[in-house]
């Protein structure tokens, strides 16, 4: 990706920016609009300069909305963003603050229910790569809407629920047989607001809830790591060696 | 001859083992390095993470307690910089948790405290009143008001102990029974507040060495 962002011509305005999942007929509509534009995922952190433009007890993911959209800011078209159970309350503020500060923000809703749980398709979460990995495709392939159908599945031996952390490394302490779940199988399966997927876990597989600090979803988490004897864990920025040592605990002992 | 070492934040728990005689001692951590010891396996924040000899502290606390989680205490790990708790239910493990990122209610802050009042640790008595240490360094300032007010220094700390006792019954999730590792165990006025919330058992200060003993056997 910061390969991607270094052949950005910085003379013309060619990125399409976006954040969590805006429907694939939105995506499909800014493709054929421009063929030849750059996709930029917002949430992701490219280490652009911080300008404290939120409060500093606040979301990390907010954080690099903020900070990559107003670095990129000449670059960017558009700015696809969703604000409803999608995404969060807090994107909503900032798409509106995006607006105020000049950016063309189209903001979108994509709450659709999966009308049967049954036929969902999830190779890259059931998939026997590592776990960054199948994080790492998901979101690439919100733009990108690849076929990974054919990825072996494995017998999972862990869980991993929630959504992508600010730091992906975070991930490799998993072993490959680690499944997802949270918002980011939501995503895979083609829902992201879909409370009935988001909220599932394998009741038998010891799972880790992770949310980032400061996030609504801390709730969340916290409520079904109860539920389901999992490990809750928060994590701001980049985790600190206690955090990493609770995970490593966590999937020794279970 | 076997060794195994918990290199703590300012303590090292050592336990060698020689023709199936236990010898445990204790060192300051800052003296570890100039002792260059050759040891089997180890645990604890002053050591580099060697996988093949490196040993989780949460596992190595589960492992040394094993007898007593598995007749459903809760094992606490009180040190000098952090808190760790582990649960088992049906001999298998259930919950933990593991906080590092606060230093001002732990072991350190105590030994400062009683360094820069001059207070001997056998001269704390467990006080009814006790400050909140949610936040530590709050409670750090209700030790110097009182002492302004004219209580003593000794009197002040055994309110601030009894608040990490409740506080660390908290971190806990109010257990019923709770067996205690690290440095606390000798701390009577420690032991005697978190007495009036849970059923006790100290298990002193080499509960990480034995855990580290046993998995050395398991492997």
């Amino acid at each position: 990706m910061l390969q991607e962002l270094s052949q950005i011509d910085n003379k013309n305005k060619n990125i399409i920016a976006f954040w969590g999942y805006p429907q694939k007929a939105l995506i499909n509509e800014y493709k054929l609009k421009y063929p030849r534009a750059k996709w930029v995922d917002l949430d992701i952190d490219y280490n652009y300069p911080d300008l404290k433009f939120v409060p500093d007890a606040y979301c990390t993911i907010i954080k690099n909305i903020c900070n990559n959209a107003f670095y990129l800011k000449d670059k960017i078209i558009a700015v696809l963003a969703p604000i409803g159970k999608d995404k969060c309350d807090s994107a909503y503020f900032i798409s509106e603050i995006l607006k105020d500060e000049g950016f063309n923000v189209i903001q979108c809703v994509f709450e659709d229910k999966c009308p049967d749980l049954s036929k969902i398709k999830l190779p890259i979460s059931k998939s026997n790569l590592p776990l960054k990995e199948k994080v790492e495709i998901i979101t690439r392939n919100i733009y990108e809407q690849k076929d990974y159908s054919y990825l072996s599945e494995l017998k999972p031996s862990f869980g991993f629920w929630g959504v992508p952390p600010n730091d992906l490394n975070i991930l490799n302490l998993f072993p490959n047989n680690t499944e997802l779940f949270g918002w980011i199988r939501a995503v895979e399966a083609g829902y992201p607001g879909d409370w009935e997927i988001e909220t599932y876990v394998d009741e038998n597989l010891p799972t880790v809830f992770f949310t980032q600090a400061f996030c609504s979803k801390t709730a969340l988490a916290k409520y079904l790591a109860n539920k389901y004897q999992g490990l809750y864990i928060d994590i701001d920025t980049i985790p600190s060696n206690s955090a990493k040592a609770k995970i490593e605990a966590f999937l020794k002992l279970r | 001859m076997k060794t195994y070492i918990d290199a703590g934040t300012t303590w090292t728990k050592i336990l060698k083992i020689e023709n199936g005689e236990k010898n445990y001692s204790i060192i300051p951590t800052k003296d570890l390095r100039m002792l260059n010891l050759k040891y089997n396996k180890c645990t604890g924040h002053s050591l580099p993470k060697d996988k093949k000899i490196y040993e989780n502290e949460v596992v190595a606390l589960a492992k040394g307690a094993k007898k007593y989680l598995e007749d459903n205490f809760i094992a606490l790990d009180l040190g000098s910089r952090d808190i760790k708790y582990i649960q088992y239910q049906n001999k298998k493990f259930k919950d933990m948790d593991w906080n590092a990122t606060c230093a001002s209610a732990t072991g350190a802050t105590i030994e400062m405290l009683l360094k820069f009042y001059n207070v001997d640790i056998k001269d704390l008595e467990f006080n009814p009143q006790k400050y909140s240490v949610t936040c530590g360094i709050f409670g750090l300032e209700k030790i110097m008001d009182d002492i302004a007010q004219g209580i003593s220094a000794k009197v002040a700390i055994s309110k601030f102990i009894h608040g990490i006792a409740f506080n660390a019954f908290n971190f806990a999730k109010n257990p019923s029974k709770i067996c205690i590792s690290g440095g606390f165990c000798e701390n009577p006025c420690f032991i005697e507040s978190l007495k009036q919330y849970c059923e006790v058992i100290p298990l002193g200060r080499f509960v990480l060495v034995d855990g580290l003993m046993a998995s050395d056997l398991e492997n």
